[in-house]
């Protein structure tokens, strides 16, 4: 009994014994003290925090081996073995600073992102969705950007002195074959993707990353939204149709559905058009998106979207306006992508998808013509950390795509098949949180053209002073040559282009600045000269210019606005050009401010753009200079508001071009001499001086904050 | 035998004095987290709170309270990225607890609390997106636990704020604040670890709701 009292006493005295004090100083690599730091035994209670000179001292009562670790926020965990024998243990520990996806810097070269979930772009997701004049499409919106070029016939975004072909659209990492709605002639095309659809957008103006080919000027880069917040049902009723849409979760899925009608004749009977309609545009869509959680971290993302649409006008004879020739165009559009992507360890990241796009054209005027396209594109690719500082990424691609045009009446048809397979691979050095390198290389081979070819990339951005980036970029690029073209002559090879980007970003408290220089050098550009069926790749040109750009969401309450201008100067000898001169499609200046401001008491969003573009060149036969004439500047003011009438209900007014100016596009010219021996013209405009449209979006769901204000 | 049960007893004392031991710890640090008034204060509790979870790695209120403490240190920084950097600490703290106890409406209840944080930095941007994840997690945090006091404590300041926002009455989120007052008035919680914060917030409302 004696014995185990006093083995019990000495059992809890024993321990004041061999107490083991550990003191030190924390500083990072700089020698500044860190203060707040954690130190402590791995495993116990016992550590303490760094004071405000960096210094720390406990005590302890363990013995032996143990692990102290030393931990602060941006810092790597400091760990060192110790054995502790109660002699006192004094350290001077140096934190190494983490690479922090959330500050270290980013190439900002060319490129402009929208996202919702990364918390340093400059726009959100919503942006791009509430522009003004945009009427919630995507490449409407983007036209306020640098870099852009207003066309206004085409709707289409033309970047850097590039066509609108350049412009290549991928959802999920997958190519999206056609991204544009059907079109009359001379009218803008509108995307056929919503921007609510996306949680990230990425467009970029030049230097984009290996993964993405195809594209000559620029990549736009759309992520899907991941998961349903909650059951909802919206619906919308708008002056050109009306749309109805269901979206359901689970607990690991979510399915979303949408029918729409859209149909133009009511407001086209409404407001007089310059356009003589027989029938005007409409068109029946669908579109569905599932997605499932697959185990912890894997995501399935499955979307369908088909459209029919169908119009009919008549085209006017240049020299007698009595004369005229019925047009009518049926389009039918598929396209299927199913995405997926999981985690593979801790590491790294697997994902891939496949896309299948087919699109029918049948044009109905002289004669009736189908043209068909189908493509499929399938990607497999893994990214991922292979250490603390260095990101890769390397995936490989095929894209199967059929072209094809016939004329029924004649039983003629032709068409071709092209494969392309390739490869790419890009990793992201950052020696520190300041300064990163990205190299990468495209390797391409196109079973048409019978040739490899291997397109490097990169990009390096230095952060200069707290708030600023310096970044540059250098890459070459290439694209299939059109299809109309390639139908004519297999053979051709793919246009080129080299880009060389510098560009300058300062970023504080919601105010950005953005100015950047670039130079662009096209070459094997699609060339004919008297007979077009000859085509050839002997076209070649450039594009150089400077952008400056400006947003502030601070300075004024509830207000958002920026200003952007684009510098261009381009020139290029390609198509039918008799040598090189500035495309139709370029103007030199470009300017934009968009303006937006929320009265919060009103519960109302107003909205204000204006977009101003200095002349456009377009060829007058009756001048000997090739593309010698000038159209007047392009100017728009367009305004919208978003009221929200109730929590669910939100009633919608927008207008371009409220000043009624008659923009002109260019013009076109009639066949023969008239009496005084000239060309007759017809000016290319905009089919009404202005477009209104209303629209009144109810949403019905258990959770009261949601509505449809995001998508406007 | 008498060394053997004088064996077993000590091995039951020092185990229910290494309990002791931690609840006692922790009752320390969570008062301090409950008095702390500077970033500086705080982060010298939540380094304790850190080393107490690092030393038992199976409880999951250091690494709740944790997130309490970050919680707080964002609400009283005004710079808007440190803000967010003490918000993402204070994810990381909660998914942890949150790992441990999936089924604890506290921890659902912090998760939402931190949504709530993140909306208040950029409301103009974060609205739509922050209000309904943190709607979510109120709600869920109830339907685990009908009897917690903050979960429906919480629910009506985001009732509030978005009736407030959208013009509409307020007199849901009042009600959802009369029940949450009196589960406060109610609330025995049997763990002298568990939270007892939110009943000033609620009164404060109350008083918001009276006019």
């Amino acid at each position: 009994m004696k014995l185990s009292y006093l083995f019990f006493l000495v059992v809890i005295t024993a321990p004041s014994l061999a107490q083991t004090q550990i003191t030190g100083i924390v500083k990072d690599a700089a020698g500044a003290a860190i203060p707040g730091a954690n130190v402590f035994l791995l495993d116990t209670y016992d550590g303490a925090s760094t004071d405000a000179g960096g210094k720390f001292q406990f005590n302890t009562d363990e013995k032996g081996p143990h692990t102290l670790v030393a931990k602060f926020v941006g810092y790597e965990d400091y760990t060192l073995s110790v054995i502790l024998e109660g002699k006192p243990i004094h350290l001077q520990i140096g934190l190494k600073e983490t690479i922090n996806e959330l500050q270290a810097v980013t190439i900002t070269a060319g490129t402009f992102t929208a996202s919702d979930e990364n918390r340093r772009t400059i726009f959100q997701a919503q942006d791009i969705a509430t522009t003004a004049g945009a009427t919630a499409d995507i490449a409407g919106a983007l036209n306020t950007l640098p870099g852009t070029q207003k066309v206004g016939e085409s709707g289409r975004l033309f970047v850097r002195g590039g066509d609108g072909t350049e412009t290549r659209t991928f959802i999920d990492g997958m190519m999206v074959l056609d991204a544009y709605g059907v079109s009359a002639p001379n009218t803008p095309s509108r995307g056929r993707f919503l921007p609510f659809m996306f949680k990230g957008t990425s467009f970029s103006t030049g230097g984009y990353s290996a993964e993405y080919g195809q594209a000559l000027s620029s990549a736009l880069v759309l992520d899907s939204r991941d998961q349903a917040e909650a059951d909802r049902t919206d619906f919308a009723l708008m002056s050109v149709g009306a749309d109805v849409s269901h979206t359901h979760k689970w607990d690991q899925a979510s399915m979303a559905a949408k029918v729409q009608y859209t149909n133009i004749r009511p407001y086209f009977n409404l407001i007089n058009q310059e356009i003589d309609w027989i029938t005007p545009p409409a068109s029946v869509e669908g579109s569905a998106v599932f997605r499932h959680q697959l185990g912890a971290s894997g995501m399935l993302k499955v979307f369908g979207n088909f459209n029919h649409a169908n119009y009919s006008l008549y085209n006017h004879d240049i020299d007698d306006p009595s004369s005229r020739q019925a047009y009518d165009l049926t389009n039918d559009y598929l396209y299927l992508n199913s995405a997926y992507k999981t985690a593979v360890g801790e590491n790294w990241i697997v994902r891939g998808g496949v896309s299948y796009s087919k699109i029918k054209d049948q044009v109905v005027d002289v004669t009736e013509r189908v043209t068909t396209d189908e493509g499929i594109h399938a990607k497999a690719v893994l990214e991922g950390n292979l250490s603390s500082q260095v990101e890769v990424k390397t995936g490989v691609e095929w894209v199967g795509h059929v072209y094809g045009q016939s004329v029924p009446a004649f039983q003629l048809s032709r068409r071709f098949r092209d494969d392309l397979i390739s490869g790419f691979a890009e990793g992201d050095i950052y020696f520190s949180n300041r300064f990163v390198a990205r190299l990468g290389g495209r390797m391409e081979y196109s079973q048409l053209q019978q040739t490899v070819s291997l397109d490097p990339r990169f990009s390096l951005a230095y952060q200069a002073g707290k708030d600023g980036t310096l970044s540059l970029s250098y890459g070459k690029f290439r694209q299939s040559a059109q299809s109309q073209y390639l139908l004519l002559d297999t053979n051709l090879q793919s246009e080129k282009s080299d880009h060389y980007i510098v560009s300058y970003q300062f970023v504080r408290s919601r105010r950005t600045f953005r100015a950047e220089v670039y130079y662009k050098d096209y070459t094997q550009l699609v060339k004919y000269g008297m007979n077009p069926d000859a085509v050839t790749n002997d076209g070649d040109g450039h594009a150089k210019g400077f952008e400056l750009f400006w947003r502030d969401n601070q300075t004024f309450r509830n207000t958002d606005f920026w200003v952007s201008y684009s510098y261009l100067d381009t020139e290029r000898n390609y198509l039918d050009y008799p040598h090189a001169a500035i495309p139709t499609f370029a103007s030199a200046h470009n300017f934009s401010v968009v303006y937006k401001y929320f009265f919060t008491r009103l519960r109302t969003q107003a909205g204000a753009t204006w977009l101003y573009s200095s002349g456009r060149p377009y060829n007058d036969p009756n001048q000997t200079a090739f593309n010698g004439g000038r159209t007047p500047s392009y100017q728009d003011l367009s305004v919208n508001f978003a009221y929200l009438a109730k929590h669910n209900l939100i009633v919608y007014f927008s207008a371009t071009n409220v000043l009624g100016r008659d923009n002109i596009f260019g013009y076109e010219y009639g066949d023969e001499l008239n009496e005084q021996g000239m060309y007759n013209s017809r000016a290319i405009r905009q089919p009404a001086p202005r477009f209104l449209f209303i629209g009144i979006f109810l949403t019905l769901s258990k959770d009261k904050t949601v509505n449809q204000l995001p998508a406007l | 035998m008498k060394t053997t049960l004088t064996l077993i007893w000590l091995v039951a004392t020092l185990a229910t004095h290494a309990n002791d031991k931690y609840v006692e710890t922790m009752k320390k640090h969570i008062e301090a987290l409950y008095t702390d008034s500077t970033v500086e204060a705080y982060q010298s509790t939540i380094n304790a709170l850190e080393r107490i979870a690092s030393a038992e790695k199976d409880k999951w209120e250091p690494s709740y309270y944790m997130a309490f403490g970050y919680v707080m240190m964002a609400n009283i920084d005004t710079d808007a990225t440190r803000k967010d950097r003490y918000l993402d600490q204070a994810t990381a703290a909660m998914e942890k607890a949150k790992a441990l106890a999936p089924q604890e409406s506290e921890v659902i209840v912090m998760e939402g609390f931190i949504y709530m944080i993140r909306l208040t930095i950029d409301p103009a941007t974060r609205g739509a997106q922050y209000s309904g994840l943190a709607y979510q997690s109120f709600s869920k945090a109830v339907a685990v636990n009908p009897g917690n006091p903050r979960a429906l404590a919480m629910l009506a300041q985001l009732q509030y704020g978005t009736a407030q926002f959208f013009g509409s009455p307020t007199t849901e989120a009042c009600d959802t604040n009369r029940k949450a007052l009196a589960l406060f008035d109610a609330d025995k919680p049997a763990n002298p670890l568990s939270p007892v914060w939110g009943k000033s917030v609620a009164k404060a409302m109350s008083l918001q709701c009276e006019q």
